[in-house]
């Protein structure tokens, strides 16, 4: 039997639609692929970006399938050689994208449920795609509850999207900035402080975590006080990845590749995966 | 568990070459295909390159420093070449030139096998998979010096799945066995009339494995359910440099970096991939400087993992095909089966 064989390392030349400052170090891209065709994606999947000369990143992708354009979101942060340069690119620019890789989030595990967010700095930018989702698919799911924390107010993302979700009836929203500026109201402590104030339906209620590195044992810790089942919250873990299509090695956590299996993680197979957090 | 069955010597019979026609035999192979075979590299190295010169192919070598996998996934290789002014790319030519390759060993053969295994799961590579198209293995038997431990991963020295051909050396000459259609087409070409096959059974001087595993390779994967907290990897990693030379050279790793390159035009590049190893401090370290295993201990442990557990969990099979090479270039004097046994011994006292 002849095997397919694929040509995996080839980017699609994509356009830069769109550029937003968000922050200091974050700026948002709305890309579009090349012959106007969609992404396909996934809430929660990621593309491999790249830049010829400057290299390849994994980087998640923000926004919602669900959004009537055929464009797709990319937040990214600035924290090396290839995000500084994508930084300079403006509307107009082309990039190198592969994918959608990963699994994303599964629908099915959030329909008909309680839905809780819980995002740290950055990591607010993969969960909006599964935010805006939900949001746009209303009906299917029960409460939406977001809970959001970064180190300042400065780094904020989506302030538009943050003041939507705020003034909808339908939408429960709560903040915390680690370490608060002279201009700053709202809550100040670690985003773990903002979860033992919630009312939950614990059986009902299915929890969808992103942040940096340190936040989710601290998180899953606060969830467990407020006896939320293990196979009631999902992860998503970010990892060094060079293909995106389970060869190279870099993401393997344990047996598990996270370009394949993940990066969304139930907690049950977290628990198994020593590595992973 | 039970793992795969290995084949051994499965042949439809043999035909008898003295030395001066095995060499016209590899000269004859020479002019069909490139003949990759071992050199010597220096005193007592050697290297797999392609032929030049009958005289200079080795039949008798305990182990090349690097494995056949050089072939197939290069050390370097460009993915694809790029122009910065037109900020386009193309994919360079894949070469599916045929290859022969002369007096390979049994473990060489099988640890190509598991690469070919991880290269078409899931997203099967065109890269790796059109350049091991058109190449025909032939065998020879090897001598197991203090370093081989073939049969202890279920690797006879005469397992010829995947040959052709399989040579055994004898006083006076040597036996060629044919394996497959390939090798008896390549012997009737060779002797431009029908061969005549021996098949009287002839039993080729057992040869003794010094190093050997505690366990049968079957209990190997038990071993590797209980060993993960085991004090054996810290004690290891006491001894170990993290130079990441046993991923270079082992036969089985296959993990890589991606890199672009510019020219010195600046205009031109290419994207290229490069060898990587789990042993390397940089290997699991994510954007914004996170290392999700930063020390020695957890990254060898994980490459002992993967030669004995991860894969094996859906391959049925061991990534350890028991060249030694890991061992025998080891800067730190680091034994894989000196780990593999006291794991075992752990394993036994705890039990």
């Amino acid at each position: 039997m002849e095997l397919q064989t694929k040509d995996l390392y080839n980017p699609s030349m994509a356009d830069i639609v769109a550029v937003e400052e968000l922050t200091e170090t974050e700026k948002r891209f709305e890309i579009q692929l090349p012959g106007d065709t969609a992404l396909k994606h996934k809430p929660g999947q990621f593309v491999e970006v790249s830049i010829f000369g400057f290299g390849e990143a994994p980087i998640s992708i923000c926004s919602s399938p669900t959004k009537r354009s055929t464009t797709f979101d990319l937040t990214i942060r600035k924290t090396g050689r290839l995000t500084d340069k994508i930084h300079l690119l403006t509307a107009g620019s082309k990039v190198g994208i592969r994918g959608p890789f990963g699994n994303g989030f599964n629908a099915s595990d959030f329909e008909g449920k309680d839905i809780l967010f819980i995002a740290g700095g950055i990591g607010l930018a993969p969960l909006k795609s599964m935010i805006d989702y939900t949001i746009d698919k209303r009906d299917d799911f029960k409460r939406i509850i977001i809970v959001y924390g970064t180190k300042k107010p400065s780094e904020i993302l989506f302030p538009s999207e943050i003041k939507k979700w705020q003034e909808r009836d339908d939408v429960e929203f709560y903040m915390t900035v680690d370490h608060a500026d002279a201009d700053w109201k709202g809550n100040v402590g670690v985003i773990t402080t903002l979860i033992p104030p919630l009312k939950l339906d614990e059986e009902n209620t299915v929890a969808a975590v992103v942040g940096p590195p340190v936040m989710y044992k601290f998180t899953a810790m606060a969830l467990k006080a407020k006896r939320l089942p293990d196979k009631n919250i999902f992860m998503s873990l970010e990892r060094r990845m060079k293909c995106g299509v389970g060869k190279c090695g870099h993401c393997q956590i344990n047996n598990s590749y996270v370009c394949q299996d993940g990066p969304v993680y139930n907690y049950l197979r977290v628990k198994e995966l020593e590595e992973a957090i | 568990m039970h793992l795969k069955n290995p084949l051994t010597l499965q042949n439809k019979g043999y035909v008898f070459f003295d030395s001066e026609t095995m060499k016209t035999f590899i000269s004859f192979l020479m002019n069909q295909a490139e003949l990759i075979a071992a050199h010597k590299k220096g005193e007592s190295s050697y290297v797999f390159r392609a032929a030049e010169n009958v005289d200079e192919v080795i039949l008798d070598y305990p182990r090349t420093i690097q494995p056949l996998k050089k072939f197939f996934l290069p050390p370097r290789e460009t993915l694809l070449n790029f122009n910065l002014e037109e900020n386009d790319f193309d994919v360079p030519d894949m070469e599916t030139k045929k290859r022969i390759f002369f007096g390979v060993h049994s473990y060489e053969l099988q640890a190509i096998h598991i690469l070919d295994y991880n290269f078409k799961r899931g997203n099967p590579e065109s890269n790796y998979l059109k350049k091991r198209e058109e190449s025909l293995f032939i065998g020879i038997s090897y001598t197991p010096d203090e370093y081989h431990f073939g049969k202890s991963v279920g690797l006879e020295i005469e397992k010829t799945e995947g040959m052709c051909l399989y040579i055994e050396p004898m006083e006076a000459g040597y036996y060629m066995f044919v394996v497959d259609d390939n090798g008896l087409k390549l012997l009737t070409e060779f002797s431009s009339e029908t061969v005549a096959l021996k098949t009287e059974t002839i039993k080729p001087q057992p040869k003794e494995f010094q190093k050997k595993i505690k366990y049968h390779y079957n209990r190997l994967p038990q071993v590797f359910d209980k060993v993960y907290d085991s004090s054996v990897w810290k004690k290891v990693s006491e001894k170990c440099v993290g130079c990441g030379t046993c991923n270079l050279l082992c036969p089985t790793c296959y993990c890589f970096d991606v890199r672009d390159e510019i020219e010195l035009d600046t205009i031109n590049g290419k994207r290229e991939r490069f060898w990587d190893g789990c042993m390397l401090n940089t290997f699991a370290e994510a954007a914004g400087g996170e290392n999700f295993r930063d020390k020695l201990h957890n990254r060898t442990r994980h490459r002992l993992f993967r030669k004995f557990k991860y894969i094996t969990e859906h391959s049925g099979e061991l990534s350890c095909v028991g060249c030694g090479r890991c061992t025998s270039f080891c800067p730190a004097n680091i034994s894989i089966i000196d780990i593999i046994n006291n794991l075992i011994e752990e394993v036994s006292l705890n039990s």
